[in-house]
C-alpha cells in the first residue's frame, strides 16, 4: 500500500499536457487497480458463501488440473514411424511414463463432428453436427452446419443511416452440453482455446476462445484477396477474390473492399483507400491502407495490419490481415490474407466472456480469430507458395501456443483444452511430398518443403516437451488428435456416380456443371451427395421436392445404394475407392438423427469426395486425380484414420475413443457423467489410488 | 536569461494581445490547445511510443485478468503485481519526454502566470509598493534609508513610506487614478530605479515583483528586467490583486493554472488519436 501511495501524482509533477495525461492515467491505473482489487477481494468470501449455499460443496476431484493438448489430425502411423526413428523423444517419453493408444474417431472422421463429440461425449445424433455443411431442405443449398448467422431486420432511420434495433441472430447448432459447461455448473474452471465448433462461444464458468466457423470480416469462412497486374483469369474456385492492380509508373491507387455496411440501405461495401507504390531500386513495395503504412519486401509476409472501416459517425468495424507481395517483376501481385475479426474489438462474439479475446489481444498481441485461420485456399489456388503457407501456419501456431501457456500459467484447478490446427493444415497441404507418385506432386519431386510433415511432428514433439515441463503433481495431461490422416490421390464425384446410376437426374438441357446442385431435376432425383461424406435421399416430407417415401421405400433405396457402393472400384487404378457406405440410423441414435445424412461414405485410403462433388457439381468423371496442393485428407472410412491418445497416466481402457474424453474429464473432477453421454470414462478411481489430487501422480 | 526573457516577453505579449480584451478563459483555452498540441508532438517524438503502447497493453491485460479470475485470489494478486510493475515501467518511459519538456514548459508557464495570475489595478484601487533593501542601503540602527518614491500622473502616493528595520523593507500605499501603463520611480543615492504599474482590466502582462539579477529570480519572475547590480534594492513588489480567470470569488494566483491544466489535458486526450500519440 505504501508503494501505491507513493505513486500518487503530486500536482507539481505536471509537466506539459502530454506528461500530464501520462501521469494522470498512470495514477488512474493504480487507483482503478486498487478499487477493482479491493472490491473483488471484498466480495470474494460472500460469493463463495453464496455458491456453497446454492450449489453445495464442490465434488472431490481426483486431480488438480486436466490439460488437453489437441493436435488436430496427428496420425498414429506417422507418429509410430517417427518415434521408431527416434525423432519424437517427448512423445516417446510420455508414452513410456503413461500410455499411448490409438483413439477411435467419430463417424464421419471430420473435425467439426469429432471435436463436437470430444466436447459433449456424445455421438453426432445427440450433438447434431455431421459435417462442415448441412443443406437447406427447402432449397437444397448448403448451409454451415454449426452456426446460423441471421440478419438484422428492424432498423431506425436517421438521415441516410439506419440504426439496427437488435443484434442479428447468432446460434450455435451444436446441441448437448460440452463437458466444460457441466464442470462449470459445479464451479470448476475451464479454459477452452480454439476447440472447433464453439462459435458463438458457450457460456459457462470459464473462458473460451471460439474456433472453427468463426467467419472473417466479410462474413465468409475465409476469403483471401489478390490485387494483381495479371490479366483476369478464371475466378478462384475456393475462398479468394481477384482485383486488378493498374500500375501507372509503378503506382496504383485503389480501394480495399470490406464488409457490407449495415448502417446504409443496400449494405454497400465499406472501403479503405489502398495505395501501392513499387520501388524497384529498393526492392520493396510501399503500401498505404487506411491509416496504416508499411513496406513490404517481396516474398515476406507482413505483421498483422489493422484495418478500420468507418461504418457511420463514431462507428468503425475493425479487422486484421497480413499482406505479401508475391511477385514484383513483370507482374506485381499483392496477396492479402482473409481479414480476421479484430480480437481486440471483435465485430462478433468470438470469446466468452466477451472481453476474453480483448484480454488475450492485450496480453499476447493480435492473433487470428478466423475459424479456419490458415489460408489453405490461397495455396490450393497457387496464389502463395509452400513457404508462405508454412510461415503463416507456424505463426498462427505460435499465437496459439502463447495463449495456451498464458492460460496454463493462470490455471490452479480445472481444465485447459487447446486445439492446435497446424497438424491438420500442414498434412492436408503437404501430404503430396511424402507419398511417392502423388498426382499433386508431379514435377515437384525436389520441393524445398518436402519434409514439412516430418518437421511438423518434430515441432509437435517440442511442444509436448514444453507442456510436460510445466506440469505438476496432480495434473493429468492428454495429448490427443481427433483423427489420423491419409492420402487424397483420387477424388470421387458421388453425384456423378448417382447420375450415371440413374438416381440423380438433371433438368433438360443442363450439363451438370453448375455448382451447389443447381440444374438437378428434383422431381426425378432419388439421392444426392453434399458435403464431404454425406449422401441424402430426396425424401418426401423432408426435402421440399422429395419423392422417396419414408419407410419401406427409403429403407430399400438405402440398402440398394449401400450394396452398390460397397467396395466400389476405381477401374482406372484397379483399386477399391469406397470401402462401405453406412446407414446412419444403424450407427447411432439420438434426437437429432433426423438431421443426419442418410448414408455416410467410407472412402478407402487415397480417396475422398472430389472437389467438384464437394461443391455440388454433377458433371465430370466419377473418379479423377487430385492435383491440388490439398493432397492429404481424413474424410474417409473412420476405421482407417484413428487419432492418437498420449497420457501421463495409464488409462483403464484398451480401446479408447474420442467420445470418452468428456466423461473422463467429469470423472476426474469427481462428477458422474450424465446418462446421455455415449462415452465411457477412461479412468477408474483405483487409477488414482483414492489419493487426494495433490498426491496423485 | 534576461535576453531570453526579453524575447519571450515580446513573443507572449504579441501572441496574447488578440485575447487581451476577451474573457480570460478564451485565451487560456487557446493557449491550452496550442500547448496541448505542441507538447503532444514533443511527447511523441521524444518518447518510445512502441514501448509505451506495449506496456499499456499489459496494464490493460492485468485489469482484465482481475476481472476474469475474480475467484482466484492468487491470480488477482499476481495481476495487481503485474499492473504495478508495468505502471512503474510506464512512468519510467515518461521520464525522457518529461525532461525534454520541463525547461520550455517552465518558461512558458512563467510567462503565462504574469498574464493570467493577477488582475490589473482599476482606477480608485489601492496597492502596496514594497521595497526590500540590502545592507548597503544604509538604515542601520533603525534609521530609515534615504529612498524616495515618485509617482507619475495617473497614480497617487497615498501613504508611506513605512520602514520595517527588521525586514529592511520600505512600504508605500499608492492608488490608481486613471487607466494606463506607468512607471514608479524610486530614487536612491545610487540613482533611479523604475517599477512598472499597469492600471487596466485587460489581460496583459503584469509584474508583481521586480527582482535583482539571478538565474532563479529571472526564471520565476521574467515579467520585468532584473534590477541593476549597483542598486541596494533587492526587490520591488507591487500587490496586484490575485487573478480569477474571469470567475468572481475564485481569486487565486493559480486559478488560471487549474483551468489550463484541465483544458490542456482534455485537449491532449482528445487529440492524441488524431495526432497518433500514445500517452
Amino acid at each position: 500500500m505504501a508503494l501505491l501511495a507513493a505513486l500518487a501524482v503530486p500536482a507539481e509533477a505536471y509537466i506539459g499536457p502530454g506528461a500530464g495525461v501520462a501521469l494522470l492515467s498512470s495514477f488512474l491505473v493504480v487507483f482503478t487497480t486498487i478499487v477493482v482489487a479491493f472490491l473483488v477481494i471484498l466480495a470474494w468470501p460472500f460469493r463463495m458463501l453464496w455458491r456453497l449455499i446454492r450449489h453445495g460443496r464442490k465434488p472431490k476431484p481426483w486431480i488438480r488440473r486436466l490439460i488437453v493438448v489437441g493436435l488436430d489430425g496427428q496420425d498414429p502411423k506417422l507418429t509410430d514411424r517417427f518415434i521408431a526413428e527416434g525423432k519424437l523423444p517427448n512423445f516417446e517419453k510420455l508414452a513410456k511414463s503413461g500410455c499411448y493408444h490409438r483413439l477411435r474417431s467419430t463417424f464421419p472422421s471430420v473435425s467439426p463432428v469429432a471435436w463436437s463429440s470430444f466436447s459433449t461425449g456424445t455421438h453426432p445424433a445427440k450433438h447434431n453436427i455431421y459435417d462442415f455443411l448441412d443443406r437447406d431442405t427447402r432449397t437444397y443449398l448448403p448451409l454451415l452446419s454449426s452456426t446460423r448467422i441471421g440478419q438484422v431486420e428492424r432498423f431506425f432511420k436517421l438521415g441516410k443511416y439506419r440504426i439496427p434495433l437488435h443484434k442479428p441472430e447468432l446460434r450455435l447448432m451444436r446441441k448437448s452440453k460440452p463437458f466444460w459447461t457441466i464442470l462449470g455448473e459445479k464451479f470448476i474452471w475451464s479454459t477452452i482455446l480454439r476447440v472447433p465448433i464453439t462459435f458463438p462461444p458457450d457460456k459457462f464458468y470459464g473462458a473460451e476462445l471460439a474456433a472453427m466457423c468463426v467467419p472473417d470480416l466479410l462474413g465468409t469462412q475465409g476469403t483471401f484477396l489478390l490485387y494483381t497486374t495479371r490479366p483476369a483469369g478464371e475466378r478462384f474456385k475456393e475462398g479468394g477474390e481477384r482485383f486488378p492492380l493498374e500500375l501507372a509508373e509503378d503506382r496504383c491507387e485503389t480501394t480495399l473492399r470490406g464488409p457490407g455496411n449495415t448502417f446504409l440501405e443496400g449494405e454497400p461495401p465499406l472501403e479503405l483507400p489502398l495505395s501501392v507504390e513499387i520501388d524497384r531500386a529498393a526492392k520493396l513495395a510501399r503500401i498505404e491502407v487506411g491509416a496504416e503504412k508499411l513496406e513490404l519486401t517481396p516474398g515476406k509476409l507482413s505483421d498483422w495490419v489493422t484495418l478500420s472501416f468507418r461504418a457511420a459517425p463514431g462507428i468503425t468495424v475493425s479487422g486484421i490481415c497480413r499482406m505479401q507481395i508475391t511477385e514484383m517483376a513483370e507482374h506485381v501481385s499483392l496477396y492479402i490474407t482473409p481479414i480476421s475479426l479484430d480480437p481486440e474489438k471483435p465485430a462478433m462474439p468470438v470469446s466468452h466472456p466477451s472481453y476474453y479475446s480483448t484480454y488475450l489481444a492485450k496480453k499476447i498481441g493480435p492473433f487470428s480469430t478466423l475459424g479456419l485461420a490458415e489460408d489453405t485456399w490461397a495455396l490450393n489456388e497457387g496464389v502463395i507458395d509452400d513457404g508462405t503457407f508454412l510461415q503463416q501456419t507456424y505463426d498462427i501456431d505460435k499465437e496459439r501456443e502463447t495463449m495456451f501457456f498464458a492460460a496454463l500459467d493462470r490455471l490452479r484447478q480445472g481444465t485447459l483444452a487447446c486445439v492446435f490446427d497446424a497438424t491438420d493444415r500442414i498434412q492436408h497441404m503437404f501430404w503430396r511430398y511424402i507419398e511417392e507418385g502423388h498426382p499433386a506432386a508431379r514435377g515437384k519431386e525436389d520441393a524445398e518443403h518436402k519434409d514439412a510433415i516430418e518437421d511438423l511432428y518434430k515441432h509437435n514433439d517440442a511442444l509436448v516437451g514444453r507442456v510436460m515441463e510445466k506440469t505438476k503433481d496432480g495434473d493429468v495431461v492428454m495429448v490427443i488428435s481427433d483423427h489420423g490422416f491419409s492420402s487424397f490421390r483420387r477424388g470421387v464425384n458421388l453425384n456423378s456416380w448417382l447420375h450415371a446410376e440413374g438416381y440423380l437426374h438433371l433438368e433438360d438441357g443442363d450439363d451438370g456443371t453448375s455448382e451447389w446442385l443447381r440444374g438437378i431435376d428434383w422431381s426425378k432425383t432419388r439421392a444426392y451427395a453434399l458435403g464431404l461424406t454425406g449422401m441424402y435421399l430426396n425424401l418426401e416430407g423432408r426435402e421440399a421436392q422429395g419423392i422417396v417415401k419414408p419407410g419401406k421405400e427409403a429403407d430399400e433405396l438405402k440398402a440398394e445404394l449401400i450394396a452398390k457402393l460397397h467396395e466400389l472400384r476405381d477401374e482406372e487404378k484397379t483399386e477399391v475407392g469406397i470401402n462401405d457406405a453406412f446407414d446412419t440410423s444403424s450407427l447411432y441414435s439420438g434426437p437429432y438423427l433426423k438431421n443426419a445424412p442418410d448414408l455416410l461414405i467410407g472412402y478407402n485410403a487415397g480417396y475422398r469426395t472430389s472437389w467438384d462433388c464437394a461443391t455440388g457439381v454433377v458433371a465430370g468423371p466419377v473418379f479423377e486425380d487430385n492435383v491440388k496442393a490439398w493432397s492429404g485428407d481424413h474424410c474417409i472410412d473412420p476405421r482407417l484414420v484413428p487419432g492418437i491418445l498420449f497420457c501421463n497416466h495409464v488409462i483403464d481402457d484398451d480401446d479408447p475413443a474420442l467420445i470418452d474424453i468428456a466423461p473422463t474429464a467429469l470423472k476426474l473432477f469427481g462428477l458422474e457423467p450424465p446418462a446421455h453421454m455415449d462415452g465411457k470414462p477412461l479412468f477408474e478411481a483405483s487409477s488414482f489410488n483414492g489419493r487426494p489430487a495433490k498426491e496423485a501422480s | 536569461m534576461s535576453f531570453l526573457n526579453n524575447i519571450l516577453r515580446r513573443l507572449f505579449d504579441a501572441a496574447l494581445s488578440p485575447f487581451s480584451g476577451l474573457h480570460p478563459l478564451v485565451g487560456i483555452a487557446v493557449v491550452s490547445l496550442v500547448l496541448g498540441v505542441a507538447m503532444l508532438l514533443v511527447f511523441k517524438w521524444t518518447s518510445k511510443q512502441e514501448k509505451m503502447t506495449a506496456v499499456k497493453r499489459q496494464i490493460h491485460a492485468g485489469l482484465f485478468e482481475i476481472r476474469l479470475f475474480n475467484d482466484n485470489l492468487r491470480a488477482i494478486l499476481r495481476a495487481i503485481g503485474t499492473i504495478l510493475h508495468h505502471n512503474l515501467r510506464y512512468l519510467g518511459l515518461t521520464v525522457v519526454p518529461l525532461l525534454w519538456m520541463i525547461v520550455p514548459f517552465v518558461l512558458i508557464v512563467a510567462q503565462l502566470q504574469f498574464h493570467y495570475g493577477y488582475q490589473g489595478l482599476e482606477p480608485g484601487a489601492q496597492a502596496l509598493v514594497e521595497v526590500e533593501l540590502d545592507q548597503s542601503a544604509g538604515g542601520l540602527g533603525g534609521v530609515r534609508p534615504a529612498i524616495t518614491l515618485e509617482a507619475p500622473p495617473g497614480l497617487l502616493i497615498e501613504a508611506g513610506p513605512i520602514w520595517v528595520p527588521s525586514a529592511r523593507e520600505l512600504t508605500w500605499r499608492i492608488s490608481a487614478v486613471e487607466q494606463g501603463d506607468y512607471e514608479l520611480v524610486l530614487k536612491t543615492s545610487d540613482g533611479e530605479i523604475t517599477k512598472s504599474v499597469r492600471v487596466s482590466g485587460q489581460v496583459v502582462r503584469r509584474s508583481p515583483k521586480r527582482l535583482a539579477a539571478g538565474f532563479f529570480n529571472q526564471l520565476l519572475y521574467p515579467a520585468e528586467d532584473p534590477l541593476p547590480a549597483s542598486t541596494p534594492i533587492r526587490a520591488i513588489g507591487l500587490s496586484y490583486p490575485a487573478g480569477n480567470a474571469g470567475f468572481e470569488g475564485w481569486e487565486s494566483e493559480l486559478t488560471w493554472m487549474i483551468f489550463f491544466l484541465v483544458l490542456s489535458i482534455i485537449f491532449a486526450f482528445a487529440l492524441r488519436k488524431p495526432l497518433k500519440v500514445t500517452l
